[in-house]
């Protein structure tokens, strides 16, 4: 499994798609960086978790079309026409399936690692600032949720139909997932009536963030589940 | 003949093409969006909310749809396996231009379409300021244009990557980032165009040659990058780099790219509708340079006369020097970066002049060497096309100079004299502007133009006389009306087509309900001789200013769309309200120069004046809310703000980041700290009676010859407060 894990993995990050998504989320997010970000959000220091938040908001929307093209990699028409080939193979379907949803996941992983990267070199270069513990919260209750969801629903579209996930691509962000739009980073410290407050969420936006998680989580159970049935 | 052959077939096949179809649809119905949701003209007018807003909203919607519409054809192909197939017998590249020219065919008949479909939307909506000039260039300017250059960038990702998925996320940031970081950047922002307001009652050329100019300059761009993608096409199994070397072995296809590029370059680098001013806009260089010794200035005249079809102007201007020195000596003007000056001459002959790069406040430094001669006539041409402030370059259109509609403000106008002393008459001069036949000659002051000269050519030569090295003056089709109140006149002129809105809105009233307040709270006005104010509608403008006798009154002051929507109707005529206010505080009472840093300023006394008169008009809620509460907040976030609090990180920023956050400094202390610390005086002395009761005893006090201004200082002693008494926190 792990040959085939590696092999998928390599299928995915040495590809062109892979290095054009980087480029372009390095572009954008120094950009991002150093016309919004480094203004501050809501009375906050550029590299406030509030700030910090904010700038990954900003990118979950270019996340979310890489983490779905991704996915396009083992749900695209070509690749049912190799499923022949590879379900012939004494590997369990769902096993495989799993695998490939891990490879998916590690590409988005290591998307999301250069967002935050970047982040760093920013902070560091900009306002010689390094510490970095505090933005693990954010990080985690910015990305996490939203791209396991990304992954898992657009695992089970793109199973279900493979021309769904670019329809996803182009999901209106919601107002009620605030962390989605980063309206969180920018309201929540004005109603803290502190300056620089510590970082926290309300309790609506971590259940709204949990649902989302364990959603996701459903939803690829619930892919998995089904291609046990081939 | 086998190219035409297979764009008609291309063509056929893309237009019957269901996807095609539904992205055509969904193009014509794409203004609605600027009806309901993306409404980036925040101006309140007809031509902004029905034209502007729908017509670049459908722009963002079409330019990305037919992006994607590029995506899907372009990799038809490719998807359906057929391409090996249609290679062999078509050339990628002959394949590749027929299918561009046809995604721009119906980008062509979608635009069509679309004016079709809301042509008679438009009209229903807008009414009687509806123009059909402005409808005719709004659409293919700001919705059209964005088609091919969402087509265009698409197709060259596509080009490049030979991917689909790629393709989209390349052009998906692309559009965001025009969308986003980029929407405040005239330049780049290439699907959502910079266009802030459309003039309802004046014609609004300018904006439009600014946009078509970021557009065509980023058509050439993507023509360009294009091109480059057309020679990376795949050939005979071939890479990327071996379809490029087998490509470019026809000389002219590089060639042309490569100037395509180039053009794109400079076009953007070397824009002539925005200047260089310096972005620091505390920065007052121009004002420090040293005056002349024992040289006077004893007047000047100008002969202007403006193209009303190219938007650009020409003149010639002499002025008299009497050079008391016995030796040359250079003399500065202040001069719009756009012009072009020739043909300097001193008494007769010519003299070395040098234009510095450094530009301030929409004008760059005209330096010429004057001889050592007595007495000196200066004359010089001048004229160009006018180009506006950087730091307003997201608001442009003020430079406009069409049939319909002209301001021409001091360097604008006609060079400004900056380091000569006048002599005991000032600065006499005598300005003539040769206009269209149609047009009335409005100058910004006392002074009165009249016509000296009619010509064949459908033009006429207005004459008229100021006193001072700058100026400004309006030209258009205006309606005069005379409001006599409390013994003087205003002189009210207001655009021909803003007729019925003006008296639907009662503007002859709103402006002697303000004039009977300040008259009756702070006391009478001179206006000298003829005891008469101008108050001028300009094209909107988004603010205003006022000069001794003459207010502005911005256009969206009364908008047909305030009139009709009663939750806006109060806010109407404010920026006129302010700038009568001026004639009193700033005018009838003049303030000293004030500093980057300094609080008092004519803004304090003028806003909180302002708010009075609203509260008296509109209600103490409407007052609170839109005021106090607008200038608490302001002055809050500010003082809470991360580098206001840390200046050592300010410090770290790049410069233009340090300017972009101290440039709100001199606005949130003057036009919001100062009217709070007035409140707060007001409720210090015992109310509003005792500060109406103060305020008129400044206004009306006796004046020091010397220093005729009213300081801070003088405030606060007639409050009987001192400056702590008034600290906010």
């Amino acid at each position: 499994m792990r040959k085939i894990f590696g092999y998928e993995c390599k299928r995915l990050i040495c590809s062109k798609f892979f290095i054009g998504i980087i480029l372009v989320i390095l572009f954008y997010g120094w950009q991002v960086l150093n016309r919004v970000t480094i203004l501050g959000v809501s009375h906050t220091a550029p590299f406030s978790p509030w700030s910090y938040g904010d700038y990954l908001s900003r990118m979950i929307p270019l996340l979310w079309i890489g983490a779905l093209f991704l996915l396009t990699f083992f749900t695209s028409k070509a690749e049912q026409r190799r499923k022949a080939i590879t379900s012939a193979t004494p590997v369990k379907p769902s096993v495989y399936g799993l695998v490939r949803f891990c490879a998916a996941m590690t590409g988005t992983a290591l998307l999301a690692l250069v967002v935050i990267l970047l982040a760093i070199v920013f902070y560091g270069q900009m306002f010689n600032w390094y510490a970095w513990s505090s933005l693990l919260l954010p990080t985690f209750f910015t990305f996490v949720p939203t791209l396991v969801f990304a992954l898992g629903s657009g695992w089970f579209m793109g199973h279900f139909k493979a021309w769904l996930l670019f329809l996803w691509m182009l999901l209106p962000l919601p107002e009620f997932l605030g962390l989605l739009n980063g309206s969180v980073f920018a309201e929540r410290p004005l109603t803290l009536n502190v300056l620089d407050p510590a970082f926290s969420l309300s309790i609506g936006t971590v259940i709204a963030q949990c649902v989302l998680l364990l959603t996701g989580i459903a939803l690829m159970a619930v892919s998995a589940a089904k291609s046990k049935k081939y | 003949m086998k190219t035409i052959c297979l764009f008609h077939l291309e063509l056929c096949r893309l237009l019957k093409s269901r996807f095609t179809y539904l992205i055509i649809v969904l193009s014509v119905l794409s203004p609605v969006i600027g009806l309901i949701l993306y409404k980036p003209a925040a101006a309140s007018t007809m031509l902004s909310i029905y034209i502007a807003n729908p017509a670049i909203a459908g722009g963002m919607a079409s330019g990305i749809m037919f992006g994607m519409l590029a995506v899907f054809e372009l990799d038809r192909a490719a998807r359906s396996r057929v391409d090996i197939l249609i290679y062999a017998a078509v050339s990628p590249l002959c394949m590749a231009l027929v299918r561009i020219l046809t995604l721009m065919i119906a980008a062509l008949i979608t635009l069509g379409l679309a004016m079709l479909v809301w042509l008679p939307v438009s009209k229903l909506l807008i009414g009687s300021v509806f123009g059909f000039v402005d409808y005719v260039l709004a659409y293919p300017i700001f919705m059209g244009l964005a088609m091919p250059l969402g087509i265009l960038s698409a197709a060259a990702a596509y080009q490049f990557t030979q991917r689909a998925d790629l393709t989209m996320v390349l052009f998906a940031a692309f559009a965001a980032l025009s969308l986003t970081l980029w929407a405040d950047n005239w330049q780049l922002c290439w699907l959502n165009p910079c266009v802030w307001a459309l003039s309802d009652d004046f014609s609004n050329f300018r904006i439009f040659r600014s946009v078509v100019y970021m557009r065509l300059t980023w058509l050439v761009a993507l023509s360009g990058v294009w091109t480059i993608s057309w020679l990376c096409l795949r050939q005979y199994g071939k890479g990327l780099l071996g379809s490029l070397l087998l490509s470019v072995r026809r000389i002219y296809r590089p060639t042309v790219a490569l100037i395509l590029l180039t053009f794109s370059v400079i076009a953007y680098a070397g824009q002539p509708m925005v200047d260089n001013s310096n972005p620091d806009e505390t920065a007052m260089l121009f004002n420090e340079v040293p005056y002349t010794e024992d040289v006077v200035c004893t007047g000047y005249t100008a002969q202007i006369f403006p193209d009303v079809n190219a938007g650009t102007l020409s003149g010639y201007t002499a002025y008299q020097f009497q050079n008391g020195s016995g030796q040359e000596q250079r003399v500065a003007f202040g001069i719009n970066p756009g012009y072009a000056v020739s043909n300097v001459k001193a008494n007769g002959l010519d003299v070395p002049f040098l234009v510095s790069d450094y530009q301030e406040y929409n004008e760059a430094m005209l330096e010429i060497t004057i001889p050592a001669d007595k007495q000196v006539e200066l004359t010089m041409e001048y004229g160009g096309f006018p180009r506006e402030n950087a730091n307003m370059s997201t608001m442009q259109g003020s430079t406009e100079i069409s049939e319909e509609y002209m301001c021409l403000e001091n360097a604008t106008l006609s060079p400004r004299l900056m380091n000569v002393p006048p002599d005991e008459n000032m600065y006499p001069a005598a300005i003539e502007i040769t206009l269209p036949y149609s047009m009335t000659l409005i100058p910004f002051g006392n002074s009165d133009a009249q016509v000296v000269a009619e010509h064949e050519n459908g033009t006429k030569t207005w004459r008229y006389k100021r006193n001072s090295t700058g100026g400004i003056v309006y030209a258009g089709n205006y309606i005069r009306e005379e409001v006599v109140v409390d013994g003087f006149t205003i002189e009210f002129y207001y655009g021909s087509k803003h007729k019925a809105v003006m008296e639907s809105a009662g503007a002859v009233n709103a402006i002697k309900s303000v004039v009977d307040y300040c008259v009756e709270h702070y006391g009478y006005l001179s206006f000298g001789d003829e005891n008469k104010l101008k108050l001028i509608q300009s094209r909107v403008l988004g603010g205003g200013y006022a000069a001794g006798g003459a207010s502005l009154l911005d256009e969206a002051d009364f908008t047909a769309e305030n009139l009709s929507n009663a939750d806006k109707g109060s806010e109407s005529g404010e920026v006129m309200i302010h700038e009568l206010v001026h004639q009193w505080w700033g005018l009838g009472n003049m303030f000293d120069v004030s500093y980057p840093n300094s609080l008092w300023s004519a803004e304090g006394l003028t806003v909180y004046t302002t708010y009075r008169i609203v509260k008296e008009l509109y209600g103490e809620d409407y007052a609170q809310k839109y005021y106090v509460a607008q200038w608490q907040k302001a002055v809050d976030d500010y003082y809470l703000d991360f580098y206001v609090r840390n200046p050592e990180y300010l410090a770290a920023l790049p410069a233009d980041k340090q300017l972009e956050i101290t440039d709100n400094l001199t606005y949130v202390r003057q036009y919001c700290e100062m009217p709070l610390k007035i409140l707060k005086a007001e409720a210090l002395v015992g109310g509003e009676e005792a500060m109406d009761k103060i305020l008129n005893g400044l206004f009306n006090r006796e004046l020091d010859p010397m220093y005729p201004y009213l300081t801070y200082q003088e405030f606060l002693n007639a409050c009987g407060l001192t400056e702590e008494d008034l600290n906010l926190a």
